[in-house]
């Protein structure tokens, strides 16, 4: 199967490794990436769905028209921008009227949108399409022996009409099989579908109370499991739970909180036998008591 | 506050068109599940909805919380009425931005320079450490990039704007 790779704007630029994970991992599961050339922003939430529905629908069918013309879906892993292709593409599908408006002014780019094109998420192509038991007979190592949590991306799960692929977005399970295919213990705990907060607004006009809200979602991770790490599926979840362990840190002046945070293609990566140099390299929060604690998996 | 003197009934209309809004009944849920209901001050995504029914302008124009949001579209799923409260936010912040320009989020004028928030592409030496390969970048295509801009400023926002937009 091929797939168009959307890669937004964070992971090219802030966590190339993500983007190296996901490029040498999918193919060996037998899906097929080409890039997405001349993408643009998704564009963002914050930017212009928040000022203009024209400009963000025109942009939106900018990037879409892109998948449209290598005649295949998306695939995403940054959950902002998996919601916003989908919400957009949504809108461009219900309102006949800016479809055309939104036709008309990428006209003079040589583009056009038809909404043909789908937009899937990363996690659930790989739960989906390629499923658990094809990734547990590829491992070279496996996470044996350790414990993770997961977050699922708010974005994957809501609104589950436009968005969604789990059975009950109330009770999502592809991460957790997902990780578990690598040979983790995955443990629940009570604030496993609490966003982590770190997109849109709410750090940057409350930073305090922000915190605090994260706090208490890493109180109950240390109180209520053994995580050895935290498997996520969305830039911002990746970027903002490493980085705000160690805010809390230098507020409580005591290092507390150090779970390691990876992509989950990054996990997938280095269980396939990847260099970690190359898939795992750059973090906030040091992730060697967990590459260092791979286990090799003999073929039967 | 007098309510008949202060209010413009037809607000919905400019903001948020669908019908949906009015089926709000005000029961919270919508406040329950939001991360930035935690902030301080609180968003509180029910209290939005009832000042664009009640049609009042001045405050709603002052609320600095829609811009809190996280995006996480709780709320959205959660609301028994069906009122998509995560569209009413993006609604009322382009409403926000369309009234008073001080609004306007910065981000999009990043977004027509280079064409995203980030410099994206610009970290060769890394990307070919990782042994990625080289990103054809909007931010590089300036044939394509011309095109884009001009498709954008044919929109209201950059138009009416266009000051925020040069080099
Ligand atoms: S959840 Fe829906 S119906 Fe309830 S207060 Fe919020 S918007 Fe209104
Ligand atoms: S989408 Fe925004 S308003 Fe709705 S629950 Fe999430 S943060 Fe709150």
């Amino acid at each position: 199967m091929q797939l168009c790779l959307f890669l937004g704007c964070n992971t090219p630029a802030i966590r190339p490794d993500v983007e190296r994970a996901i490029r040498a991992t999918m193919p060996v599961l037998g899906i097929d990436l080409v890039d997405a050339d001349n993408y643009v922003c998704c564009p963002a939430f914050g930017s212009f769905p928040s000022a203009d529905e024209e400009a963000w629908l025109a942009t939106s069918g900018w990037n879409l028209s892109i998948a449209e013309e290598k005649g295949c879906d998306f695939v995403v892993q940054c959950g902002s921008c998996y919601s916003s292709l989908r919400m957009g593409r949504e809108h461009l599908m219900h309102n006949a009227a800016m479809m055309n408006r939104v036709n008309e002014l990428l006209d003079p780019t040589g583009r056009k949108v038809t909404g043909k094109s789908g937009v899937r998420h990363v996690s659930e192509v790989l739960y989906r399409e390629v499923g658990p038991e094809k990734i547990a007979s590829h491992l070279k190592k496996s996470l044996e022996g350790l414990h993770g949590i997961v977050q699922y991306p708010c974005h994957t799960l809501f609104p589950s009409e436009v968005v969604g692929f789990e059975d009950s977005a109330r009770a999502p399970k592809g991460l957790r099989v997902l990780t578990e295919a690598l040979g983790a213990s995955v443990d629940g705990y009570s604030r496993e579908l609490q966003c982590c907060g770190g997109a849109g607004g709410f750090m940057k006009s409350t930073p305090e109370q922000a915190i605090e809200f994260a706090q208490s979602k890493f109180d109950a991770i240390l109180e209520e499991t053994q995580a050895d790490f935290i498997a996520v599926s969305c830039i911002t979840c990746l970027m903002f739970m490493e980085n705000v362990q160690n805010t809390i840190n230098k507020k409580i002046g005591e290092e507390r909180y150090k779970i390691p945070v990876f992509d989950y293609n990054q996990l997938l990566a280095l269980c396939l036998g990847f260099d970690p140099k190359e898939v795992s390299s750059i973090c906030n929060v040091p992730r060697d008591s967990v590459i260092d604690r791979l286990v090799p998996v003999h073929p039967a | 506050m007098d309510l008949q003197e202060a209010s413009n009934k037809d607000l919905w209309k400019d903001i948020y068109k669908t019908g949906d809004l009015h089926f709000c009944f005000n029961c919270s849920t919508c406040v329950s599940g939001c991360p930035a209901s935690h902030g301080d001050p609180p968003l509180l995504v029910r209290n939005l909805a009832r000042l664009v029914i009640l049609g009042l302008e001045e405050e709603l124009l002052q609320e600095d919380t829609p811009w809190a949001c996280v995006s996480c579209s709780k709320c959205e799923e959660m609301c028994p009425m069906d009122v998509k409260p995560f569209e009413m936010i993006l609604a009322i912040r382009q409403w926000q931005s369309a009234n008073d320009e001080t609004r306007v989020p910065q981000a999009i004028v990043e977004i027509y320079k280079r064409g995203y928030t980030q410099a994206v592409g610009v970290n060769k030496e890394l990307r070919e450490s990782l042994g990625l390969p080289p990103l054809k970048t909007l931010t590089e295509n300036i044939e394509q990039l011309e095109l884009f801009r001009e498709m954008l400023m044919k929109t209201k926002v950059v138009s009416e704007n266009d000051y925020m937009f040069g080099e």
